[in-house]
């Protein structure tokens, strides 16, 4: 061959020549680079925190350790899952952490406008509940109004439909377990009345849907609702929870844009604080409205080139958890709250986010002071 | 030697074996969807898929096809996927990479039109 080669050189470089000119073969994909990584049966997330409340001490918490897993059964039949310990260690009391099914679903993929969930769902309600990886937010904590408003992570079981509408649109509407009225408080709101899944009351199914705009490149528009009858727990009383929200995310060059909006309406709310009085020796003090919304905006300020990320960011958010009292009940104005949140995070790489903000609360009471925090902490996906 | 020369430079000049419309079309991934999430082209297209990601890698399958590949993290790059569009239908495209708490929403579809 060599000989031939040596003789035959002409004709050599001409075959080189032509194969580089002709397309290769389309349909067969080309050798995954150097740079690739493996792909893992399963994924995860971490979230590792330092919270330094003022006139506190500083308290280290390994606050989230997920792992999520997933099998194909089929091109149409598949099953995901996402497996939380909360908080690092789990006592039997959720002060000691929390072992949490946050999601266990199969999907059956019929077409794109069309597909059937049943299992263990998130709510789909709000920017933070279905985004929640910690690279993919500013601030070492969840934002309150994703916290005390909208009770994140708000999961339990259920069964619906799911779909892309085309030209951007994509949408759920889910039957889901309900809320359940006796967990209700006034500092967290509808927090306290999740089921989460554990032998999970269907006597009121809630209904539930999310409708989400992605149309143009940067941004994504989103709408969600869930309404439901919550007192399975109480005789004769069954309060009727609505929640109404707007979510939107800009991304304009080096600059992002989110914001939120979310209103939550209890019914039979006076009512219900009288039959919970009756068992708890004191008033819940839930509120008829809950309402609260927050905006952000952050810079990515290290140029294009740089393989690493610096975000600054500052988010102001406004929530009430007492915004309507029902007739004959008080507000507190503790719980009429705002926050600023000054920070930034660095991305070594874009699955690894260290975290730092600082967060000034404070709230319209003359008596109970908020109290600012200092927040340090390591996030990563992978 | 000049036989040889002549074939070589017949063989360097000759034109593809058949001319093909290309089509170059731009996805973004992100947690968790693809945007555009539905892609018309004509059949008997090549289609050059170039998907990059606004945050960590997502996968890029096309079952029909048996393409199935990493898209680069925000920052590094882009995939580029040739892909033959020879039948009208439509078909799936989807994540294939566990991506996050919706990874299963992320979906797509290739309409391929007369």
């Amino acid at each position: 061959m060599a000989t031939r080669k040596r003789r035959f050189p002409a004709l050599w470089l001409a075959l080189a020549a032509t194969a580089v000119a002709q397309t290769p073969d389309p349909q067969t994909p080309p050798a995954a680079p150097p740079s690739a990584e493996t792909r893992l049966p399963f994924a995860g997330y971490m979230d590792f925190h330092f919270n330094k409340p003022r006139g506190q001490p500083g308290q280290l918490d390994f606050h989230r350790f997920v792992l999520l897993f997933g099998h194909s059964f089929s091109d149409r039949i598949k099953f995901w899952s996402e497996l939380e310990l909360e908080h690092a260690l789990v006592e039997g009391r959720e002060e000691k952490g929390e072992l949490e099914l946050e999601q266990a679903y199969v999907d059956f993929l019929v077409k794109p406008y069309l597909n059937f969930r049943g299992g263990m769902l998130l709510a789909p309600i709000g920017l933070i509940n279905e985004r929640h990886e910690p690279p993919s937010f500013n601030g070492v904590e969840r934002p309150f109004v994703d916290t005390v408003i909208l009770p994140s992570t708000w999961f339990d079981g259920g069964a619906g439909v799911f779909g892309d509408l085309g030209r951007g649109f994509l949408y759920k509407a889910y039957v889901m377990s309900s809320l359940d009225a006796t967990g209700f408080d006034a500092a967290e709101g509808l927090r306290g009345g999740r089921q989460k899944g554990f032998e999970s009351s269907f006597q009121n199914p809630a209904l539930t849907g999310r409708l989400e705009y992605h149309g143009r490149p940067g941004l994504a528009l989103g709408a969600s609702f869930w309404r439901g009858l919550t007192g399975f727990n109480l005789p004769g009383i069954n309060p009727r929870v609505r929640v109404v929200e707007l979510d939107g995310r800009w991304r304009l060059g080096r600059l992002d844009f989110r914001g939120q909006f979310a209103n939550v309406g209890i019914s039979k709310a006076g009512e219900l604080n009288v039959a919970l009085q009756r068992d708890l020796g004191v008033s819940p003090n839930v509120a008829e409205r809950l309402r609260g919304f927050y905006w952000e905006s952050a810079a990515r300020l290290l140029p294009r080139r740089c393989p690493h990320e610096l975000v600054a960011f500052f988010r102001y958010e406004n929530f009430d958890t007492q915004n309507k009292m029902p007739r004959g009940f008080q507000p507190l104005k503790q719980f009429d709250r705002e926050a600023f949140v000054i920070g930034a995070t660095y991305y070594p790489e874009p699955d690894v986010a260290l975290k730092f903000d600082y967060t000034f609360l404070r709230n319209q009471s003359r008596v109970v002071r908020a109290v600012n925090s200092l927040n340090f902490g390591i996030g990563w996906w992978f | 030697m000049m036989v040889e020369l002549f074939v070589a430079i017949a063989l360097a000049a000759a034109p593809p074996p058949q001319t093909e419309k290309r089509q170059t079309v731009r996805i973004s991934a992100e947690r968790f969807s693809f945007i555009p999430s539905q892609v018309k082209v004509k059949a008997g297209t090549v289609v050059e898929f170039r998907v990059s990601s606004e945050d960590t890698n997502h996968g890029f399958r096309i079952p029909s096809a048996g393409i199935d590949r990493i898209i680069p993290k925000r920052g590094k790059g882009e995939l580029q996927v040739i892909y033959r569009a020879e039948r009208p239908g439509r078909y799936d495209f989807e994540c294939s990479k566990p991506c996050g708490a919706g990874h299963t929403m992320m979906r797509g579809l290739i309409i391929v039109e007369e």
